[in-house]
């Protein structure tokens, strides 16, 4: 809590700072009110923080939670004379309502998918709040909206309504700052960066993009009410397309993550056109090309550009020393290790499965059992459905026929989010690493299902939520150290392939999984990686777990697995230790086709 | 965390650095704001507001100014939108040496500016329409238009007595203007016992009125009433309506005698009926003022110069007369009666409106022709 | 009531090929480059401009002047993809920035045509003088006859240029795997900045055959392109033929909405039917299959 007030006070109490400097008079209000017009736009822009910085959505309705905030506050509060307080609460309920509405709506979209939905969203409301006079007055708008009363002080001094709306901001600054800091930040990241190896593991994207959306939309609707009650007025015109557009720019002003930025880009466009009044006709035009530029040449958005400014300049008078050129730290031998031998205790049973996807029979009518302790390996020929198989194991694919056991429960066609927190975790055939998140960051989203603090005690900031994430941390970099990775700062896209595999299986094991599923863990990799990578297989083994793993080396797999299936055409040829499947005349023929004599 | 400092103090000190506008100068003009459409979907109305505005000044400049002092205008882009209006009025009042504003023609930016109008104390004329704009108690208020309900009185008054209305059909814009019109004509309608027997609202730039036009045709009305806010869509539908080969009266709100209308109406707009506060030919002063505008600015001027020409020439008297200061100007204004205007004679209530009637005309061979005047006053 | 059934109909056929020509430029840039292209309803509207230019200022007549309005959209196109595309095309997951920008580039065309030509709305005549002509008792607009045949046609040709000309299987071999394309010798900047040309070109079509109906003014594009983007998607988004059957039934959705049940609504409808296509059907009509490969 405290490292989060130290942060952002001084920012605040300089921006609080700011009337005071200004002149007095009608100039004085004219800034004034430029001002309050900024904050209130700056905790709706913040909704945009939320949805599209962290999470990834691009939503172009902002605007239209904001008009709703607006609007059911100043209806109550206006027209039907609730108290201040109770509108204002009444308002943020309705708004999170529509963001519920909203995200319900979006659920399977992406991108262009999704903007469109909300582009849609916003000009339904738009028109539904101008023609629905009897609610909302129509076109003429609301009037006369009151300022609040609080403690003997009369906020319709601008200079106090200043102050409330600041700390209205500084509470949603920390809010937002809370959630990005949190496990279920962590899920909003996740969600943002790829939503498969999300789900798989254990988030659940419903929740998670549920919770994107109503935050957004509170947030939108708080700027709303400070809006509303600021301007003292307003009509269905001002919250429409434009105004979305707006905020989205306010976002990426700041590189859309940034609390900080964000603030400054909704002032930077509240106060530009004022600045620019000079050019007259002309303003727009540069508000355009304004918003192409940034956004195309400077992803980090104008703040990223100032704040690397300013570190470029601490580096050069500092001189603090280059980051991360750490060398990976070689793989311990705490005791000598076994090879690995089964058990005869079954922990997974694979009855007929089938998939088809139309015409096409990926996996044909599939029986095995897999027991604790096993590192089963699954070869086959490029297209003999090894890894549509492994898909519906963890629940990508759903099954066309046939069952799946795990530890006696059936789990045929669950969720991948279920499966995961059942005790299966998988890696991926194309690595799928959270590319702009740390390595130790990949692997924290891992322990994600050991979590159990929920959104209120994340905003709370309860105690117990900062002792498991601490926990999530170490218990990361530990998982970490045991496969000999340690540089865990750096970002996973900047990682090379080895190293990525390495982390992605970290992230599959760091919440102590029973059966872990590895898609080709050795593709791509050279000698002393495959090498080091059997060594880690001994060592995860080590820990209890159990593994399954589709490879086409063939050399790796004699190493380590204890029982190996073969798939052709979607059917299972054969099984048996890995000496026996290589010698089998099926497997050969699969492999090589019918005309080869091989001793 | 030193960042944030850093960045705090270089934003408060960004901010503080462009705080620093001259705003002492000797007073040896008389300073006039005017808030205008600049850019925005009324483009086109703005340009006639600082048009009409800047021939009213250079005359009045010409002339040696006001007791020897000049006037200055001041122009701020409202954009036409509710907040850009708000900053362009206080941007204007930021300036202490502004002693009046001419205001918005559009309701909603009149109503969003009104709280500021009154704290800052500064007399502003208007030319929004919407009957409550006057009766909100705003003492800082003046009105250079006629009011919606007097235009809705002429538009039915006339329609029934004269244009042999039995059934009525109202077409109406959505927004604020066109939806408040459309009650009024109702009332009027009521009141003068004649069936509305077709009621349709539509979004502002509709391009396609077709499916409008067919439920009119439909609705058996034999005059449709129109309230609708720009001319380009009174002109739209028009040329829709005759291409529909709909026979019917048509009785219109201001928008469809105006330049643009005509214009791109073509020969569509030829034998409708309207009223409107601004008629070419329709006075003296109207004459006069045509031939300054169409000399000036080789077009043809509309209401939306008229007014704010009207309100610059009453607003320079009163000040000839009364002096620069606030409340003096305020006293001054409300006692105008009997000033000849380009809108027509002003009376100034105490409600802060001027006007109190509207001139019936009708449109044929592409020029609009003044049937009557209708004085509302009591 | 059949006759204004009939009448309706006309208005929504009419009013869905301009979305269906505007919403097959969407499609075309979108499955070649991966771009959604906001900008694309003010292609329209700088083709109206140019017709504008042409017609009313150079006093051409329309049949020189359609073809030459609409390579000079094009060409303003190309030239829109060199500043908006160009320079990020190899950053990965460009998607969204580009989107983005577009928006932003379509406020600074909206604003910058504003100021070239000025506030004061321009109307175009028609191709035909007649005003409306009467058959069966059905009053006509001949405009909006001629908008459907125009976009017909414009369609028959565009279909035949990409499947049965050398340039055009070029084209269509750029859309679907760039890469693959360069390696065959294809020049795929000049492709790209083809295909662009094309669908604004189309865009500014759309324009130019509207502008008679609705008078050319800068906002123009704004109010089309959104519609458009939602006939892209319910006609399926990756599919050419579903621009088309996706313009036609927003437009007649449309038209027949604000006559039956709404309208004040009017604007309403389209979007109702994109947000039911999106939660039951969201592939669209006939469109690509809203998943992803594993």
């Amino acid at each position: 809590m405290t490292r989060a007030v130290l942060k952002f006070l001084p920012f605040l109490i300089a921006l609080a700072l700011i009337p005071i400097f200004l002149p007095g008079g009608r100039l004085g209000s004219y800034y004034l009110t430029l001002l309050i017009l900024s904050v209130s736009y700056a905790v709706a822009a913040l909704g945009l923080t939320i949805l599209l910085g962290y999470s990834g959505q691009v939503s172009l309705a902002q605007a239209a939670f904001f008009g709703i905030g607006a609007y059911a506050f100043a209806v109550l509060a206006a027209k039907h004379d609730v108290p201040f307080g109770l509108s204002a609460i009444a308002a943020l309920i309705i708004t999170t309502g529509f963001g519920f509405l909203l995200g319900l709506i979006s659920l399977r979209l992406a991108s262009h998918y999704l903007a469109l939905v909300t582009i849609g969203f916003q000009i339904i409301v738009g028109l539904v709040l101008n023609n629905w006079a009897i609610v909302t007055g129509g076109a003429d708008g609301v009037s006369n909206i009151p300022r609040p009363a609080y403690f003997g002080i009369d906020f319709s001094h601008d200079h106090y309504f200043y102050w409330l709306s600041i700390a209205c901001l500084g509470i949603a600054s920390y809010l937002v700052y809370r959630l990005r800091h949190s496990r279920l930040g962590g899920a909003l990241l996740a969600l943002r960066e790829d939503e498969i190896a999300a789900a798989s593991n254990g988030i659940s994207l419903f929740w998670t993009k549920i919770l994107a959306f109503t935050a957004s939309a509170t947030l939108g609707g708080l700027g709303g009410i400070l809006y509303a009650s600021g301007s003292m007025y307003i009509s269905p015109n001002v919250f429409d397309f434009n105004q979305s557009v707006s905020f989205f720019a306010m976002t990426l002003v700041g590189g859309q993550e940034s609390i900080v930025g964000t603030t400054l880009g909704a002032a930077l466009i509240t106060f530009l056109p004022e600045v620019l009044r000079f050019l007259h006709a002309y303003y727009i035009a540069v508000y355009g090309a304004l918003v192409v530029i940034v956004i195309l040449f400077m992803p980090q958005g104008l703040y990223g550009m100032l704040l690397r400014g300013i570190d470029a300049l601490r580096h050069m008078v500092f001189r603090s020393p280059a980051e991360g050129a750490a060398v990976p730290v070689a793989a311990q031998r705490q005791h000598s290790l076994k090879r690995p031998v089964a058990t005869n205790d079954p922990i997974l049973q694979i009855t007929g499965l089938r998939k088809h996807f139309g015409g096409i029979k990926a996996v044909d009518g599939v029986d095995f059992t897999i027991c604790r302790g096993d590192i089963a390996v699954l070869i086959g020929p490029n297209g003999s459905g090894k890894t549509t198989a492994l898909n519906v194991l963890s629940g990508v694919y759903t099954a066309t026929a046939g069952s799946i056991s795990f530890n006696g429960t059936d789990i045929t066609n669950r969720r991948p989010a279920e499966i995961n927190r059942l005790g299966i975790t998988r890696t991926f055939q194309n690595i799928r690493l959270f590319p702009e998140l740390t390595a130790l960051e990949n692997v924290v989203i891992g322990y994600y299902p050991k979590g159990t603090v929920g959104l209120l005690g994340t905003l709370f900031a309860r105690r117990r939520g900062f002792i498991e994430d601490r926990e999530a941390a170490a218990r990361a970099r530990e998982t970490l150290r045991l496969l000999g990775f340690s540089r865990f700062d750096i970002k996973a896209k900047n990682l090379p392939y080895g190293q990525q595999r390495v982390v992605e299986i970290a992230r599959a094991i760091v919440s102590g999984p029973e059966l872990l599923l590895l898609d080709e863990p050795a593709a791509g990799m050279n000698r002393e990686e495959t090498a080091a990578l059997s060594e880690i297989l001994y060592r995860i083994h080590d820990l209890g777990l159990t593994i399954l793993l589709i490879e086409h080396d063939m050399s790796f797999v004699a190493s380590v697995a204890t029982r190996a299936y073969v798939m052709d055409f979607g059917q299972k040829i054969s099984e048996g230790t890995v000496a026996q499947v290589l010698s089998d005349q099926k497997v050969i023929k699969a492999y090589l086709g019918d005309d080869a004599e091989y001793a | 965390m030193t960042i944030k400092i850093q960045t705090g103090l270089v934003s408060a000190a960004v901010f503080a650095a462009t705080l620093g506008i001259a705003t002492a100068q000797a007073a040896k003009t008389i300073d006039i704001g005017l808030i205008a459409d600049l850019t925005g979907p009324a483009a086109l109305s703005g340009k006639h507001k600082v048009d009409g505005a800047k021939l009213a000044v250079n005359e009045i400049n010409a002339k040696g100014g006001i007791n020897g002092k000049k006037i200055k205008l001041f122009v701020e882009d409202d954009q036409g939108k509710n907040q850009a209006g708000v900053s362009a009025y206080e941007k204007l009042a930021s300036n202490q040496n502004i002693i009046a504003i001419i205001g918005s023609v559009r309701s909603t930016i009149v109503n969003a500016t009104l709280p500021y109008v009154a704290r800052d104390k500064i007399p502003t004329m208007i030319g929004g329409t919407d009957p409550m704009l006057t009766h909100v108690g705003n003492q800082w208020v003046f009105r250079f238009r006629p009011n919606d309900t007097y235009a809705s009185r002429a538009m039915a008054g006339y329609a029934v007595d004269s244009m042999g209305a039995k059934k009525v059909a109202i077409l109406y814009d959505t927004d604020a203007f066109g939806s408040a019109g459309n009650q009024l004509l109702k009332t009027a309608f009521a009141k003068d016992k004649t069936p509305v027997v077709s009621d349709q609202g539509y979004t502002t730039a509709t391009r396609d009125y077709t499916s409008f036009l067919e439920k009119i045709k439909s609705s058996g009305a034999n005059l449709l009433a129109t309230y609708m806010t720009n001319s380009e869509d009174e002109a739209q539908m028009l040329k829709q309506l005759r291409q529909l080969g709909l026979k019917i009266e048509i009785m219109g709100s201001p928008s469809i005698a105006t330049a643009v209308c005509l214009q791109l109406a073509g020969s569509a707009v030829n034998g409708t009926y309207g009223v409107s506060d601004f008629v070419a030919n329709g006075n003296p002063q109207a004459q006069a003022f045509t031939a300054k505008y169409t000399a000036a600015y080789h077009s043809d001027p509309d209401l939306f110069g008229g007014w704010v020409y009207d309100a610059i020439n009453v607003l320079s008297q009163v000040i000839a007369k009364d002096g620069t200061s606030g409340p003096a100007i305020q006293k001054g204004i409300r006692a105008v009666k009997g000033y000849k205007g380009v809108e027509g004679v002003y009376n100034f209530d105490d409600k802060g409106d001027g006007l109190h009637g509207y001139s019936v005309v009708k449109i044929t061979g592409g020029k609009v022709q003044l049937i009557k005047y209708d004085d509302f006053t009591k | 009531m059949f006759v204004e059934f009939i009448q309706l109909t006309i208005a929504g056929l009419a009013v869905g090929s301009i979305y269906a020509l505007v919403a097959l430029g969407f499609v075309l840039i979108y499955t070649s480059v991966n771009v959604v292209n906001f900008a694309q309803g003010d292609f329209a509207m700088i083709g109206a401009y140019f017709m504008v230019s042409l017609v009313l200022g150079a006093h051409w007549p329309w049949w020189v002047a359609l073809p030459l309005a609409m390579v000079l959209t094009g060409a303003v196109g190309a030239l829109f993809q060199l500043v908006l595309y160009q320079p990020v095309r190899n950053r990965p997951r460009n998607f969204l920035p580009v989107m983005i920008a577009t928006v932003g580039a379509s406020v600074f065309l909206e604003q910058v045509f504003l100021l070239i030509y000025g506030p004061v709305p321009f109307q175009l005549p028609g191709i035909f003088k007649a005003q409306s002509v009467k058959i069966d008792g059905v009053f006509v607009y001949p405009q909006y006859l001629v908008i459907i045949v125009v976009t017909s046609v414009m369609v028959t040709v565009l279909n035949w240029f990409l499947e049965r000309t050398k340039l055009g299987k070029q084209l269509q071999a750029t859309a679907q795997d760039a890469d693959t394309a360069r390696l065959m010798g294809i020049r795929v900047a000049r492709m790209t900045a083809l295909i662009f040309a094309i669908s604004t070109g189309l865009g500014g079509l759309a324009g130019i055959l509207i502008a008679p109906v609705y008078t050319v003014t800068a906002g123009m594009g704004s109010t089309i392109a959104l519609k458009a983007f939602a006939s892209a998607i319910v006609g399926g988004f990756g599919s050419i033929k579903g621009a088309i059957v996706g313009g036609l039934t927003i437009g007649l959705v449309e038209t027949y909405g604000a006559t039956y049940i709404s309208g004040s609504y009017r604007d309403a409808f389209p979007f109702i039917v994109l947000i039911l296509f999106l939660i039951f059907r969201p592939s669209g009509l006939f469109g690509e299959k809203v998943s992803q490969k594993v």
